[in-house]
């Protein structure tokens, strides 16, 4: 992880705030992304339950395909050495952010360029999915506060588009 | 827009998360030394392409990432099955 003195976000570290919405950063994580063929693999390396159904989460787990989960901790955390096991565990921390989108309008925000029907998204799932044209990670974290963990590359557009959503 | 059960996540999602990816059930040739020209030229280029039921494989992308077969129909573009790579054609 990268020194938070020369750290530069590739969107606005002030709050978009709107009727309804607040579009705001979320503080730097590490990330994870977790490929093993079956899952009891992984779990013997975590020590926790591993979701097994695509799209759901567990403990900050989330299972995207049939043999990849994504993981996020707090900055700083650390987690345990996968070595001598069938599993890939590789370190993409910098890879994304994460936007938070929360208030009464977030769903609605979120379907001005999400194609999912949020209204049968329940709390707790995570799914990659796009938005306009852009990939994203989608996790509904409350009933009215989402998480997009979109690439950095991506992330100053998505965020004008979002805000410009929010703000019509 | 369409939406496109997919067979690993199990439930329908909208069409623009998954990309075509050709014919479906062409297997690669176990010997390709031992093919004539006409034959490798068949398994590399010639495709069908019927008006109506047609063997699909598409990719769902934008989702959990996995290549799947589909029964479309060229006509009306509705999909009579999907089903996981590796099980028998339908």
């Amino acid at each position: 992880m990268s020194d938070a003195l020369i750290r530069h976000e590739p969107v606005s570290e002030t709050p978009c705030v709107a009727h309804g919405v607040r579009i705001s950063l979320a503080p730097p994580m590490q990330r994870y992304t977790l490929r093993a063929r079956y899952a009891q693999d992984l779990e013997r390396v975590f020590k926790v339950k591993i979701p097994s159904k695509i799209g759901a989460s567990e403990g900050g787990i989330m299972c995207l395909g049939p043999d990849e989960w994504y993981l996020r901790r707090q900055a700083g955390a650390t987690i345990p050495t996968s070595e001598g096991l069938p599993v890939a565990v590789a370190d993409v921390s910098e890879r994304s952010i994460c936007l938070v989108i929360e208030g009464p309008r977030a769903a609605e925000i979120l379907m001005s360029g999400c194609p999912l029907d949020l209204d049968q998204f329940a709390v707790g799932r995570a799914t990659r999915t796009i938005y306009e044209t852009v990939e994203i990670i989608l996790i509904r974290e409350a009933e009215d506060r989402f998480h997009v963990e979109v690439w950095r590359s991506f992330a100053a557009w998505l965020w004008m588009a979002m805000t410009t959503a929010a703000r019509h | 827009m369409i939406l496109i059960h997919c067979p690993y996540c199990d439930e329908k999602r909208p069409e623009i998360e998954f990309a075509n990816a050709g014919q479906a059930h062409i297997a690669r040739p176990l010997d390709p030394s031992g093919q004539t020209d006409a034959e490798w030229e068949a398994y590399l280029f010639i495709r069908a392409n019927p008006r109506g039921r047609h063997h699909e494989r598409w990719r769902h992308v934008h989702g959990c990432g996995r290549f799947f077969n589909a029964v479309r129909d060229t006509v009306t573009d509705k999909f009579e099955a999907t089903y996981k790579a590796g099980e028998p054609r339908r």
